[in-house]
């Protein structure tokens, strides 16, 4: 059995950063099934948002409004104003780490526009900014040498949570198959979302939501499930993600007859209105006919008008995905694109010291945290804005290191029963890979995520919720007889994909269950059978219980509000 | 719709003794990256095939192979360009032990990273409040080097490590310019110093393999080229490597021309005489064969002009106030 | 009117190999092709002249590039590292127009010459292919090389970084191929083809150098081949001159390219210079 004081799994922002404010005090290591430098936090492209002031009169009370009116009204306003308030220290924290960002003519950070943001917000490196953070974060924790272990390439099996006191993880050395009990006191997640629930989708293959599932089946609710973004930008057919920089600088979004149609539906903010805003215009242009293409089943990004040299120097990554990946050149033709499932609001619900709550009374489970996308803090609320995310990772990643110093410090060793938790482990892994089934994985995994796309997607209605639901509990059947064609121990990708569709199977029914009963539309939770927002009903936090026969228990939570009552969204 | 065939390495650590070539066979639909084509193989032919991917987009990395013996990432390369005779041809990333199948252990990679302090070295006696201020230009010093994803593309393809394995490679010696070049550094002189050392940026033969396979604009060539303009220029010349391209230096601009009897010589530096003896075999090989450089060096037509262009470049420098130490000879 | 070419020969062509500079002079008196040797133009700097300095050689570079131009013709190279350092330096030059004009603005000065930025640098590969054409070459074969199996090397500069490159598929290329197969020689394909030689560390790491050396040299010989056939002369003195410390069991003719054709041509052994080679290539031409 190996023992640290602290384990970290998810080498993302949230989890290093976390880990730098440990590191040196307690004995830390960090779990993560790829390299720390191969984070999703990597793909975030167009910014990190702080009310710097570099280039206009913006203000930290202004962030606030936006990203409490971004959420549409049900973000907890005390943790929203914790992120507003701390966001420039941490963007001047990166930058004194070595984190090299764009700058303006006065020598200073460079900031740009950005989606639902009312002043140039956005903290950038060209168009890779998570990319410059994430390794930032990466060198630095170089520099801890042996001091700060990491477990590259190894996935997590097991949260073990019992009597409500977090002990430690189960994980499986991808290299040699070997599962180890890793024996902690504290706990921490920042294993990242959950978007590859779907077929169309921005995120990396690797954010199958280990993580929250894991925290679920130990007995941890899940909360928010239901609100997960779609990001306006996403290549069309690939979901590749088109970094919304296009529209902060200047990019137009056209139908197939050449209108620029986000004049019909945010007038005042246009293309950089937030993004569920923008998804669920270019639907709705889609299902009224007046895509683009043979199909009419796409819009375009057009950028041309911002010229070579702004498209090379600020958009570099943009040009190429668009040109590598389906062979446009965006220096010359509109590229085709369509909403693609982005980032996941809801997940582990945490306090805004990212401790993790164990039922809607508020109560913690005791030394386990959670920070980044795999938690619910909540401050993205029901839609998140754009560069709201790597601040969530830096802010709440390192408060997160903050309190664990501070309970890990104070806390004693609560034992674990190692053969226990192997062998559990190891009944997983046998009942898929020694089952006598014959069903596809692939199979099933394509039908979920189509499911998930083509009917708990931009738009959600009740007829197509209820077949994904069907369908969800039937995949979960099937999935027992999943056939796995790999039986071996050394790097098996076979299995630890199955091991990734059980998490997505269960979390999925969630997403689907969540949204059946919010009989509301607000942000990225679009009902055609309820359109508007019902602030009388639906000012709540969802959360999912798990129950002892593998079912699930729905309750909810209230929204913390402290200067903004609701009121209506408009751009 | 084309059929290819795909010819896969096939290996397992510690269970196979040799790896072997395993063939597949699929029908290629229109702008298939190669990621696709491997998942379509894992997910309908052979779910045993081990490869790495995360992003799919271009900036984790996990992707990075060989394709017909060449470093790429495989979600961002269209399979249809890498089809010979109706073949595509795959192995794991060349200089590094192989796992299994696509999959090599990356150890090395990472602990030659470690070697040059890989992470900023400001100067902390001089911390402003807020963050520290960097021109757009010195902003572009580091622009293109910072978009290394540490993928190994480099690294497997660099001719040198193929040789010798404790080079530092081209992603690290590109990691150290990104610090060398970084205005917020105080520890450039330090690391020049550092790769200037046997294995470091003087051991590169320029073959150009990093910066072909590199699917960023880190280039790491370009960058080992700058880097040892730098280092030259901070006066870090105690080297074979500065010296031998001191010596050229001084014969260009003495001749117009290389003397091939100077350079050796001066490469080894004037008082190493083991190092002399060392190039001597071969100088009495070429002499038997008639084949040695003429005793008498040869001079341009018009080397004047050379000549006057080199000595602008020395008062240059020397209005400058000298960028480093003084590199230009003894007029 | 025949073809004519500013002839850059580079100094290892007048130096170490001079077998070069009379082989290419003879082949091309014999197809025609007309050179005019640029006796006035500095060495390239091998990429290594200018290291700590790159803006030095660049303007010297800038020199030869306006040479050519006042004769109103394209650069001919005969080696691959000058061919290399010309196509960097011109890249250099024509990426950053404000660089360009500091270059000229001190090669005015102090040469009076201005490089326009229209100089085309070339590789007599490419030149004997696209320029004369492969089927005018084999006309001209008197003798042609028959039973001769020749492992065509690269050299790094021809065909890395691609954007330099000369050739359509620097990653699979076939132009030294066709030129052999043009004068009557087999090719054998083997791993080394496009790989270092080493060379351009031979003097700070000589023991890697040569393991690079040595193992492109076994890899043409495990493939069978005769003699191992160059386009760049230190290609060809890392692998012919330092072959004995390699391994003495060797015995790799390395041959320039240029010798090969001038064969064919008509011409003598003795009288391309293949006499001068450390490793005798006599055993490999008894099979022609």
């Amino acid at each position: 059995m190996l023992s640290h004081d602290v384990v970290i799994v998810g080498s993302g922002l949230a989890g290093l950063r976390a880990a730098l404010e440990v590191v040196g005090h307690l004995d830390v290591a960090v779990i993560t099934k790829v390299y720390p430098s191969r984070s999703h936090s990597g793909a975030a492209q167009g910014g990190v948002a702080a009310a710097m002031a570099n280039v206009d009169g913006d203000s930290t009370d202004a962030h606030i409004y936006d990203t409490v009116k971004g959420a549409d009204f049900i973000g907890d306003q005390d943790a929203i104003e914790i992120m507003c308030n701390d966001a420039p220290h941490v963007i001047v924290d990166m930058e004194r780490l070595g984190c090299p960002f764009s700058r303006t003519g006065e020598n200073k950070i460079a900031q740009r526009a950005f989606g639902g943001h009312s002043f140039k917000r956005s903290c950038y490196s060209a168009d890779r900014t998570g990319h410059a953070l994430l390794h930032t974060l990466f060198e630095q924790s170089m520099k801890k040498g042996g001091k700060l272990q990491f477990y590259n390439e190894y996935y997590l099996m097991r949260l073990i949570v019992e009597e409500n006191i977090c002990r430690g993880v189960v994980a499986m050395d991808m290299k040699t198959g070997k599962l180890e009990v890793f024996h902690a006191k504290s706990v921490m997640f920042g294993t990242g979302g959950y978007g590859r629930a779907y077929k169309i989708t921005s995120n990396a293959y690797a954010n199958t939501g280990d993580g929250i599932s894991a925290a679920y089946r130990a007995g941890v609710p899940l909360q928010d499930m239901e609100f997960v973004q779609f990001h306006p930008t996403g290549l069309y057919q690939h979901g590749l993600l088109l970094s919304e920089a296009a529209r902060g600088e200047g990019g137009y979004i056209l139908n197939g007859n050449n209108e620029r149609f986000m004049a019909n539906y945010a007038p005042s903010k246009l293309e950089l209105a937030p993004r569920d805003i923008v998804s669920r215009s270019e639907q709705t242009e889609i299902i009224q006919g007046r895509g683009a293409g043979p199909k009419k089943d796409y819009v375009l990004l057009d950028l041309r008008h911002l010229g070579k040299e702004k498209i090379l120097e600020r958009l570099p990554q943009i040009y190429h995905i668009a040109k590598d990946f389906i062979g446009v050149d965006a220096l010359e033709k509109p590229v085709p694109i369509q909403p693609t499932a982005h980032y996941s609001m809801g997940g582990i619900p945490a306090d805004n010291d990212c401790q993790v709550v164990a039922n809607e009374r508020g109560d913690l489970v005791k030394g386990f945290f959670a920070a980044g996308e795999c938690s619910c803090i909540s401050v993205h609320g029901a839609n998140r804005l754009g560069t709201n995310s790597l601040l969530e990772a830096l802010v709440f990643g390192t408060r997160a290191g903050k309190k664990i110093l501070e309970k890990t410090t104070e806390a004693k060793w609560a034992p674990v029963n190692e053969s226990r938790e192997i062998s559990a482990a190891r009944r997983e892994i046998d009942q898929i890979l020694h089952n006598k089934g014959t069903e596809s994985l692939a199979a099933i995994r394509e039908e979920l995520q189509t499911t998930m796309t083509d009917k708990v997607g931009v738009y959600r209605g009740k007829d197509d919720m209820e077949a994904a639901h069907e369908k969800i509990r039937e995949l979960q059947d099937r999935f027992r007889n999943v056939k796995v064609d790999n039986k071996k121990s050394v790097f098996n990708t076979n299995l630890t994909e199955a091991l990734e569709l059980g998490h997505m199977l269960e979390y999925s029914e969630l997403i689907v269950a969540g949204a059946q009963t919010r009989q509301e539309s607000r942000g990225a939770h679009a009902r055609n059978d309820f359109p508007d927002r019902d602030d009388k009903e639906w000012m709540k936090h969802t959360m999912a219980f798990r129950t002892d026969d593998g079912g699930y228990e729905l309750k909810y939570r209230p929204v913390r509000v402290t200067r903004f009552q609701p009121e209506e969204r408009k751009y | 719709m084309s059929q290819v065939t795909f010819r896969i390495y096939r290996f397992e650590t510690g269970k196979d003794a040799s790896p072997r070539y395993q063939e597949y066979k699929l029908a290629l639909q229109e702008g298939d990256t190669l990621l696709n084509c491997l998942n379509t193989i894992r997910d309908t032919q052979d779910g045993t095939l081990a490869y790495r991917m995360s992003c799919g987009s271009a900036i984790c990395g996990s992707c990075a192979m060989r394709a017909n013996g060449h470093a790429l990432l495989a979600c961002k390369t269209q399979a249809s360009s890498l089809v010979k005779n109706g073949v595509i041809q795959l192995d794991p990333l060349g200089n590094f032990p192989v796992i299994r199948d696509l999959v090599v252990d990356l150890e090395p990679f990472w602990a030659s990273l470690r070697k040059v302090s890989p992470w900023l070295q400001p100067n902390l006696a001089d911390e402003p409040v807020r963050e520290r201020l960097q021109t757009p230009a010195q902003f572009h010093l580091i622009d293109d080097v910072t978009t290394c994803i540490l993928c190994a593309s480099c690294w497997s393809d660099c001719n040198v490590l193929e040789v010798d394995k404790k080079f530092l490679g081209p992603a690290t010696l590109a990691k150290a310019h990104r610090f060398i070049f970084d205005t917020r550094d105080a520890k450039g002189q330090e690391r020049m110093e550092r790769i200037a050392e046997p294995n470091g940026v003087w051991d590169c033969t320029h073959c150009g393999e990093c910066s072909t396979r590199c699917p960023t604009e880190t280039k790491p060539l370009a960058r080992i080229e700058e880097t040892r303009e730098a280092v030259m220029k901070a006066g870090i010349t105690n080297s074979p490597g500065a010296r031998h391209a001191l010596g050229f230096r001084e014969s260009m601009r003495w001749f117009g021309a290389l003397n091939e009897n100077y350079l050796p010589i001066r490469s080894m530096g004037f008082f190493n005489i083991p190092g002399i003896l060392g190039v001597m075999p071969v100088g009495i090989r070429m002499m038997l064969k008639r084949k040695a450089p003429p005793i008498l060096p040869h001079w341009i037509d018009k080397v004047g002009e050379v000549r006057r262009i080199f000595k602008r470049f020395h008062e240059l420098r020397k209005n400058n106030g000298g960028t480093g130490a003084k590199t230009d000879g003894d007029d | 009117m025949a073809l004519q070419y500013a002839f850059y020969t580079g100094c290892v062509a007048k130096g170490a190999g001079r077998e070069l500079l009379t082989s290419t002079n003879l082949v091309c008196k014999k197809l025609g092709i007309e050179l005019f040797e640029m006796e006035d133009a500095a060495c390239c700097g091998a990429g290594v002249g200018g290291e700590d300095n790159v803006m030095v050689s660049d303007t010297i570079n800038a020199r030869t590039f306006a040479l050519a131009e006042e004769r109103g013709m394209d650069i001919m190279n005969i080696c691959v590292t000058c061919q290399g350092v010309h196509k960097k330096a011109q890249a250099r030059l024509a990426k950053e127009p404000e660089y360009m004009a500091r270059v000229n603005e001190v090669l005015k000065s102090e040469t009076g010459r201005v490089y326009k930025g229209q100089a085309k640098i070339r590789h007599f590969a490419k030149i004997l292919i696209e320029d004369y054409g492969l089927d005018k070459l084999k006309a001209q074969v008197v003798k042609p090389l028959g039973e001769l199996k020749a492992a065509a090397f690269y050299g790094c500069y021809s065909v890395r970084p691609h954007e330099y490159s000369d050739f359509k598929n620097p990653d699979d290329p076939d132009e030294m191929e066709r030129i052999l197969e043009a004068i009557g020689a087999k090719t054998v394909s083997y791993p080394g083809r496009l790989k270092c030689c080493g060379f351009p560390i031979i003097m700070m790491n000589k023991q890697n150098s040569l393991t690079m050396s040595g193992s492109v040299i076994r890899s043409a010989k495990e493939s069978g081949a005769d003699c191992l056939v160059t386009q760049c002369p230190l290609c060809h003195l890392n692998m012919d001159a330092y072959q004995p410390e390699i391994d003495d069991t060797l015995r790799m003719p390395v041959v320039h390219i240029q010798q090969l054709i001038g064969l064919a041509l008509g011409y003598t052994a003795e009288q391309l210079g293949m006499n001068t080679h450390i490793v005798s290539a006599s055993g490999a031409l008894a099979s022609i």
